[in-house]
């Protein structure tokens, strides 16, 4: 169980790196922007993830139950700070579906997170949500390790 | 002709400006002082004294403790590494694709995931005879050497991206702040005493 949630945030994170790589290179980060993601909220996502990533590393090497709580702990606001790039990607989403192949790109003021690839915000959600529920099961000992 | 070619000096240097700026100064560190360089110092230190040990458990009488020493180093250097590279990472994405730097960062990059994958291995590899007093195996031994060998080579492109290509560097006009003297006397240049 615990290696299984190892390669499903590993998975998830190799998503999450290829759409915070499409936001950066689309100017997300540059100020003025007019992406709807402030740099603390994709930002503090990406960090605790990654420090949740690293604690999940140590557990598998170890066993130690108390690590298995801190990741799930951790993965508590990652999971929040998830779901309101969602719900503010999703205007910008909707948009993208009014306009055709050539307004969307000749659009200079459209926001970063536009460009995201509809399967890979899926497919990066699903995981994120399997991971979550794999950590919790191990954490409370569900089907063993 | 030349139109096109002052607009291509223009983009190349637009884009030259972006790697040296942060994608998020609280997480890859404030312009000027990037956080990878320091943080590359754990894995590698970690280790090269992994090596140390391995080489060191070959010689001595009991070499059970300097086994085990090398395993530890070998797990610090793989969480120490993980940290640099999504450190790392967000330095990548500040350089622009499809230039020198970007094929060399890409190198970089690839050769760390191999070497960390290849230091993962090694330390699950030695985890089965962690309890025994006994010196660091041959294979082991020549992972290590190889793994830390390639990490030199990644090294030196991580080097290059910085000093050669000046990623995450401060421009020349900021570089040139620190070289200006307090007062104009302490400018002048040293004038021998005449006698």
């Amino acid at each position: 169980m615990d290696v299984a949630a190892l390669i499903t945030w590993v998975l998830t994170a190799l998503g999450g790196f290829f759409l915070l790589a499409t936001w950066v290179r689309h100017g997300g980060h540059r100020q003025p922007s007019s992406s709807r993601f402030p740099p603390a909220l994709i930002f503090g996502h990406f960090a605790l993830a990654a420090v949740g990533l690293v604690v999940w590393i140590i557990y598998v090497a170890n066993g130690s139950d108390a690590l298995a709580w801190i990741a799930f702990i951790l993965l508590v606001p990652v999971a929040l700070l998830g779901f309101t790039m969602f719900a503010r990607w999703l205007p910008a989403y909707r948009q993208r579906g009014t306009l055709t192949g050539a307004a969307q790109t000749a659009t200079a003021s459209a926001p970063a997170e536009r460009n995201f690839p509809v399967a890979v915000v899926a497919g990066h959600g699903v995981l994120a949500v399997v991971t979550v529920v794999l950590v919790l099961l191990t954490a409370l000992g569900v089907g063993g390790r | 002709m030349g139109e096109n070619a002052m607009r291509t000096e223009a983009v190349i240097t637009t884009r030259f400006g972006e790697s040296k700026q942060p994608v998020s100064a609280v997480l890859a560190g404030p312009y000027g002082h990037p956080f990878h360089p320091i943080l590359v110092t754990v894995p590698i230190g970690a280790w090269v004294c992994s090596l140390v040990f391995d080489i060191g458990s070959q010689f001595v009488d009991h070499p059970g403790f300097l086994n085990k020493g090398s395993e530890w180093l070998i797990a610090i250097g793989v969480l120490g590494a993980l940290v640099a590279a999504t450190v790392g990472f967000l330095d990548f994405l500040t350089i622009p694709a499809g230039t020198s730097a970007y094929r060399t960062a890409l190198v970089h990059l690839t050769l760390n995931l191999f070497i960390t994958a290849a230091y993962v291995l090694n330390f699950l590899w030695r985890h089965g005879t962690y309890q025994r007093p006994e010196a660091v195996g041959g294979g082991q031994l020549a992972l290590s050497i190889v793994s830390l060998a390639t990490l030199g080579l990644s090294g030196y492109l991580g080097g290059k991206l910085a000093y050669r290509y000046g990623i995450r560097v401060a421009d020349e006009g900021v570089q040139e702040e620190g070289f200006r003297a307090r007062t104009p006397d302490s400018a002048a240049p040293h004038q021998p005493k005449s006698t």
